[in-house]
């Protein structure tokens, strides 16, 4: 009994300890597969961005082509909708492990140069791996800080008023490039007047559009290192904007937030709302009407302090394929098939190739390339403000306090103060 | 949760028989049972490996370094500068922070209560036999298999938002309110509601309480004519005082421990962190802004520490004041 009992144990500890070998050898494996050569020279680099399904369909599609010219390069994908996008990037840059090569958006480069994540490109353009030759609009210079090139331009876009046009023709509202706040302010009184919905979703806590007001007075709202405007500025801001969601000129926030993820314009409870223009794509999949794209009213009729935003591809410092994954950057932005696939979806192609290769027959994609044109040739565009390390957040809090102020939740006096507060947190200063 | 209750009586058992039940028949030589005892121990600890350094590696270790953490400034990238107890005066002033600890009590404060009194009630009422009771039984703790996951908290928040079962069933009695997620004063209560729906664990408890208090207790009360509510209040409640220390216990630790519930119905991915207006804007939701959205990862450990000192406060305080309420047989 005894020597049987003992012979049972040292198999069962045996297998134990090969079970744990196997699992050692597992571990070993699954390591191996964050480092990418093989014998043969393939390369294997991760690309990730943030967007939904379709623009994953989109990009797959262009990767597929990439594969076709580069059969060395291997690229596996990974997407999130935004803000999950960010957590992870966040996670995985932290932990040593980002993706090689990544979306990227202007409001992020200054932070993550702080955090040390970004690879600056200028070597690789030098070494003729990368062009920057070939761009629109000086959208070259956009991925550019402090002499680093941080991320290269896959597209262009700017904000707009996207609107419900069959609801702004019944109420007879006919915006033009020019208009005033206070023809803005009588246009969706009207529209509250004569159809009954709310004239907008609420400009109010959207940073961009406060942004170019700002600049429309000779602000900003940010400079290189903080705020750009006063604590009476954002108070007047918003004791107007008070009013008007009282007034039912602006939506019932209450019915916007629960209408997430899809907008409120789209979900039909207001009629227009400002942000980026290529986000018409977007509303047209989501709601039933057609959506068009008005200007940004003015303070002195003249300037909309407009600017070119910008999706952008960046390199990881820790990539150990810089070279491949400026060559992957390159394809993306200068192939013109690539145009034909994404179509508008980053944006307005940013380099010239591209924006030529894509003539839009749809009338939404038609409307983007009209608006950016019209702000081409009345020449209201102007240099893009900074975006200082912190700005992310600043957007985030502006976002949710002018909420807190649309639901009545805060006083107007008491959420300048808050903002200013948390914006000092999010900025150092 | 189940064999918790069953073992208190078992523990009992074990404590007054503590004998070794079984010795060899003929106990070997002094020095080679010690060299077995110690292979023996050594190969118990073999087995016990794969556990022991999940819970080094997992558990203690990031724990202890989340300690560390806690009195610095970390923000994942950067390597942690110490900046003694900065992060806890920073968590006092912040209005944010003083708000979150307000909804989280309120929470707790509310839907403990109410969840236990759904528990007991039904309880009772399923102690009695009567057909069907094993179905009702089933049917009502199946909430709580499936109340903490991810997909409920989305339905949940389908069922009270705008336009949606809630509402319109709320505007045939002529209250509109217009759903109940976007409202920030509201949405608590769909969270209360979530967790009062999830009665099923608690409830099982009871039952199994309940079936301990001796039938012979009622029927001398009643000989003696106690009614029902007398019978209640003075043989049943005191019978299960011990269940129910358990149950509020474990339940108002776990309310404390909120968040999936309430980043979900929220907003969660892609909308609001937690709620119009931070309506649902738990301790722990507002934890997991201040390390993941904000990269502030020195002052979320400062947050998750003060929570884990307050959860062993309330345990405390609980258990100190068993002595006053709980009331547990002598000499069974």
């Amino acid at each position: 009994m005894q020597q049987n009992r003992n012979v049972e144990r040292r198999t069962v500890l045996k297998a134990a300890g090969a079970s744990l070998a196997v699992a050692g050898l597992g571990a070993t494996a699954t390591a191996c597969g964050g480092d990418s050569g093989t014998g043969d020279g393939t390369v294997t680099i991760r690309y990730a961005w943030w967007g939904a399904e379709d623009r994953a369909e989109r990009i797959n599609k262009t990767v597929e082509l990439f594969h076709k010219k580069y059969p060395k390069i291997k690229v596996k994908t990974d997407f999130q909708p935004y803000t999950d996008f960010w957590k992870k990037f966040n996670t995985q840059a932290s932990g040593g492990n980002p993706p090689d090569v990544f979306q990227n958006a202007i409001g992020f480069l200054r932070k993550y140069d702080a955090k040390n994540v970004l690879l600056d490109l200028g070597a690789q353009v030098e070494a003729g791996n990368l062009s920057m030759d070939g761009f629109r609009a000086g959208l070259e210079k956009f991925g550019e800080i402090d002499g680093k090139l941080l991320g290269v331009p896959v597209g262009s876009n700017s904000m707009a008023l996207v609107v419900d046009t069959p609801v702004y023709t019944k109420a007879g509202v006919k915006p033009e490039q020019g208009w005033t706040w206070d023809d803005y302010d009588a246009a969706m009184k009207k529209i509250r007047d004569k159809t009954g919905r709310a004239g907008d979703t609420g400009p109010y806590n959207v940073m961009y559009l406060y942004d170019l007001y700002l600049r429309q007075n000779g602000k900003a709202f940010f400079t290189e290192d903080g705020l750009g405007f006063a604590e009476e500025d954002l108070k007047a801001w918003w004791t107007k904007a008070e009013k008007a969601v009282e007034e039912g000129i602006y939506a019932d926030v209450k019915k916007v937030t629960q209408i997430k993820p899809k907008s409120a314009v789209s979900g039909e409870i207001a009629a227009g709302e400002f942000t980026w223009d290529n986000f018409t794509i977007r509303y047209s999949s989501e709601g039933k009407s057609e959506y068009g794209l008005a200007p940004i009213p003015t303070t002195d009729g003249k300037r909309t302090g407009q600017y070119l935003g910008s999706l952008m591809l960046s390199a990881s410092k820790r990539t150990q394929h810089p070279k491949e994954v400026a060559q992957f950057i390159d394809f993306m932005v200068h192939e013109p098939e690539v145009a034909k696939i994404m179509g508008y979806d980053r944006g307005v192609p940013a380099t010239q190739a591209q924006y030529d290769a894509f003539a839009p027959t749809d009338p939404v994609n038609k409307a983007i390339a009209a608006y950016e044109e019209s702000l081409v040739s009345s020449g209201v565009l102007e240099p893009i403000t900074p975006h200082p390390n912190g700005a992310d957040i600043c957007e985030a809090a502006f976002l949710r306090i002018g909420e807190e102020i649309g639901l009545g939740k805060r006083s107007v006096d008491d959420a300048v103060k808050q903002f200013f507060t948390e914006s000092k947190t999010a900025l150092g200063s | 949760m189940g064999t918790a209750v069953t073992h208190a009586p078992a523990m009992e058992d074990l404590t007054k028989d503590s004998k070794p039940r079984h010795r060899p028949a003929k106990p070997p030589r002094p020095a080679a049972l010690k060299r077995r005892g110690r292979r023996e121990s050594l190969a118990g600890y073999l087995f016990m490996s794969p556990w022991i350094a999940g819970f080094l590696l997992l558990t203690a270790g990031p724990m202890v370094a989340s300690l560390y953490f806690a009195f610095t400034d970390y923000n994942l990238f950067d390597s942690p500068k110490w900046i003694g107890l900065d992060n806890f005066s920073e968590m006092f002033a912040d209005e944010r922070w003083r708000h979150s600890v307000r909804v989280t009590l309120w929470y707790v404060v509310v839907g403990t209560p109410l969840k236990l009194l759904a528990a007991l009630g039904v309880a009772l009422l399923l102690a009695q036999k009567r057909r069907g009771q094993a179905f009702y039984r089933a049917a009502f703790y199946a909430p709580s298999l499936i109340g903490a996951s991810v997909s409920i908290a989305i339905v949940w928040k389908a069922i009270f938002s705008d336009d949606a079962i809630v509402d319109r069933t709320q505007k045939t009695f002529g209250i509109d309110v217009g759903g109940w997620t976007g409202d920030p004063d509201l949405i608590i209560y769909s969270l209360v509601a979530l967790t009062v729906w999830q009665f099923g664990a608690p409830m099982v408890i009871f039952l199994a309480g309940l079936k301990q208090v001796p039938r012979e207790l009622y029927e001398a009360a009643e000989v003696d004519g106690a009614g029902p509510w007398r019978r209640f209040w003075n043989i049943t409640l005191p019978m299960i005082s011990p269940v129910l220390f358990f149950n509020v216990l474990l339940e108002t630790i776990h309310s404390f421990q909120i968040f999936s519930s309430a980043y979900i119905v929220g907003g969660g991915a892609g909308g609001n962190a937690c709620g119009p207006a931070d309506g649902s804007m738990v301790y722990t939701c507002y934890l997991y802004v201040q390390g993941f959205e904000n990269s502030r990862m020195g002052l979320a450990s400062a947050m998750a520490w003060l929570l884990l000192v307050a959860v062993a406060l309330v345990t405390a305080v609980l258990f100190w004041s068993q002595r006053r309420w709980v009331h547990y047989e002598e000499g069974a």
